[in-house]
């Protein structure tokens, strides 16, 4: 047998296995009598890719929403890059669905598209990173402003109270876009308030474990002698502990934020390297998406939308050992 | 001598020594402008030690560019292999089996996994006839999205309770712990910029080892003199009678094998796999740094110990920044046109 021959076979197999995906998909025929008349509405869920541990979370909570609404036929989506995402959303316009729920891999590139989708009279719900025109008929978000200012508040308060707080920090951001700015321009207002308070370094690890150990061993090269390390996300939370570690450091503390299942145990255990978290749910996709398919479930969505929100902010807690219970999730992959 | 000639043997003396004269220029520079946070002996470990894994697959795609190839899916094999082996490792603890022979196991399963995909690869270019960039592409592609489906995106913690992690950070002591004048416990030695004990990490001394293997390899053995012909000119290679399709082939698997082994220097060290993250644009990293190392990107001439140079050039700019606390986002910037720079200083006669 040939190359040639052996990769036609290939490609045969591979389009058969692939007809027999889609044709799985497609919802069984049989009609239930209950839902007979009713047709089950279409919805997208658009979400970026699990690049860390937060979009992966993102990515379980929509499958778990989607689970409890069966009477949905629901398409899930991954994008790693906006030109994905896009090419995602047109395929799912063309699948004609009801209702689209988008958490973007960037908010410029992908308005256009949700603008297209919504003249279309498309229900849009729009999580996280907002579109630059408003073209979304519901758009959910954390309070990234409350995540740094919030944050940053604990730290100075642990570092000796407001007006008096000491310390010599570093400072970890995110990947370069709105919700990192928020936060961090929200963080750095509050520290640089207090004369006591040193930035003695800052650097983006974006939201990468890895990436913050690098980063942080070599600011510890220079700084050994920090107080405290503000890494606004608990992948990088743990990139740093490891490089206080290995570089034999002891007696500093880190605030991470988003919520981590693993870093609200530490400090639901008081663990002393992580005295308090800052939440992030990545749950805000279900929130989406559980209000997408209220809207859309049973008609008269126009109707239903007079008095949804259009603009819902979800505040951010910051979890220390007395409450940190009620925002462990053991079963989630966050 | 003629100016032209004067011209000429500069010209050749860049070619050859350029990168080195860079990598002092550098050095210099950033001695002279940060002092002691840079010569620091805890800030040079630091740079080495971040540098390893990437300076491991910048070694083995030299001998690959040397074939006139290139291996784009070297990062997605790093994280494919590492999430293999790691999870064959957790599997082995789960079923009660020691933890030394479950670290031993897991480590031959990332490398033979790595070995296995560079095959593959091998395979594709050599027997399937495809384009080294396509063919690799596709890894790129494929590899990283096997990953993510073994563990549906999310990160793979190792089990092991010490000793897998010790291998990605451990090593020899450069230091010692000694008694005080009043009993208390000093540490001699190399130190760290906190006072305790340098490592020389065990990712440290297999990079160098890996490089001087590799340089012996390219200049005295068989197998280095026939990547060079097959590099240079296929045709007159084969005319020769060398095994052209195997000299090829060998050349990915051999990258595919030091992928499982930068997989497992990082896994080890991070004591888990983000299969999102794990490699992600290493394949960058390494292909820039034999480009500013001086190895001819069209094949048939390459230099280990320029990309091990090329290597410390990229750490360095990456560190001497993050000190210095300029913003990440030029990074990239001034890597780049160091990338540039390099190739144009180098380029010489050869073009």
């Amino acid at each position: 047998m040939t190359i040639k021959s052996l990769a036609s076979l290939a490609l045969v197999a591979a389009s058969a296995a692939l007809g027999l995906a889609a044709s799985s998909a497609v919802p069984s025929t049989a009609p239930s009598p209950i839902v007979a008349q009713a047709a089950k509405p279409k919805i997208g869920v658009s979400i970026p890719a699990a690049d860390h541990g937060w979009t992966a979370g993102v990515v379980w909570w929509a499958k778990e929403c989607a689970k409890l609404h069966p009477d949905v036929e629901w398409t899930i989506a991954t994008a790693e890059s906006p030109e994905k995402q896009i090419e995602q959303i047109e395929a799912l316009m063309a699948q004609k669905v009801d209702g689209l729920v988008i958490l973007a891999t960037e908010s410029a590139p992908i308005t256009p598209i949700a603008e297209e989708a919504h003249n279309r009279g498309i229900l849009i719900v729009n999580v996280d990173r907002g579109f630059l025109k408003p073209v979304a008929d519901i758009f959910i978000e954390g309070d990234n402003k409350a995540f740094g200012r919030k944050s940053a508040e604990f730290m100075v308060s642990r570092l000796g109270g407001k007006g008096k707080a000491k310390g010599d920090i570093i400072v970890l951001e995110g990947i370069p876009c709105t919700v990192n700015t928020d936060r961090v321009s929200a963080a750095m207002e509050v520290f640089r308030s207090e004369p006591g308070i040193k930035v003695v370094g800052q650097q983006a690890a974006n939201w990468n474990r890895q990436k913050a150990l690098e980063v942080t061993e070599t600011m510890l090269a220079k700084n050994p002698k920090v107080t405290a390390i503000w890494a606004s996300d608990d992948d990088m939370a743990l990139g740093a502990e490891q490089a206080l570690a290995e570089k034999g450091i002891e007696g500093v503390w880190i605030l991470g934020g988003a919520g981590m299942k693993d870093i609200i145990k530490r400090v639901m255990d008081k663990d002393p390297m992580y005295p308090a978290d800052i939440t992030y749910p990545p749950s805000m996709i279900a929130t989406g998406m559980e209000m997408a398919s209220s809207v859309l479930k049973g008609g008269k969505k126009k109707e239903k939308l007079q008095y949804m929100p259009r603009h819902l902010m979800i505040d951010v807690d910051l979890v220390t050992p007395e409450n940190a219970k009620d925002f462990y999730f053991p079963a989630s992959v966050y | 001598m003629s100016a032209a000639g004067r011209m000429a043997s500069v010209q050749r003396f860049l070619e050859h020594w350029g990168v080195l004269l860079a990598f002092a220029l550098l050095f210099g520079a950033s001695a002279w402008r940060q002092g002691g946070d840079f010569v620091s002996p805890d800030n040079l470990r630091t740079m080495l030690n971040s540098n390893a894994a990437i300076g491991v697959l910048a070694v083995g795609m030299t001998l690959v560019i040397v074939s006139a190839g290139i291996d784009l899916s070297v990062g997605s094999m790093v994280v494919l292999a590492a999430a293999l082996g790691t999870t064959a490792m957790n599997g082995m603890i789960g079923a009660g089996w020691s933890e030394g022979a479950s670290v031993a196991l897991g480590a031959c399963v990332t490398l033979g996994a790595g070995l296995a995909a560079g095959s593959v690869n091998g395979s594709l270019v050599v027997f399937g006839r495809i384009a080294p960039f396509i063919a690799t592409l596709g890894g790129l592609a494929a590899y990283r999205s096997m990953a993510l489906a073994i563990a549906d995106a999310g990160e793979i913690r190792s089990q092991s309770s010490t000793l897998f992690s010790k291998l990605g950070r451990g090593g020899i002591p450069l230091g010692w712990e000694k008694a005080g004048p009043e009993g208390e416990v000093v540490y001699a030695g190399l130190l760290n910029a906190a006072g305790k004990p340098l490592t020389l990490t065990y990712s440290i001394i297999i990079f160098l080892a890996v490089a001087v293997v590799a340089q012996w390899v390219l200049s005295m053995s068989r197998f280095g003199r026939h990547l060079v012909a097959v590099g240079a000119n296929e045709t007159a290679a084969r005319y020769a009678g060398i095994a052209v399709g195997w000299v090829r082939f060998r050349a990915y698997a051999l990258m595919g094998l030091l992928a499982g082994l930068a997989g497992l220097m990082q896994s080890s060290r991070m004591n888990s796999v983000s299969t999102s993250g794990l490699g992600l644009s290493n394949e960058l990293d390494a292909i820039a740094a034999v480009v500013i190392g001086g190895t001819s990107l069209r094949g048939g001439f390459g230099r280990v110990w320029g990309t091990v140079v090329g290597v410390l050039i990229l750490g360095m700019i990456t560190n001497i920044l993050t000190i210095s606390n300029v913003s990440p986002y030029w990074q990239g910037a001034v890597k780049g046109a160091v990338i540039v720079l390099a190739v144009l200083v180098q380029r010489g006669s050869r073009d």
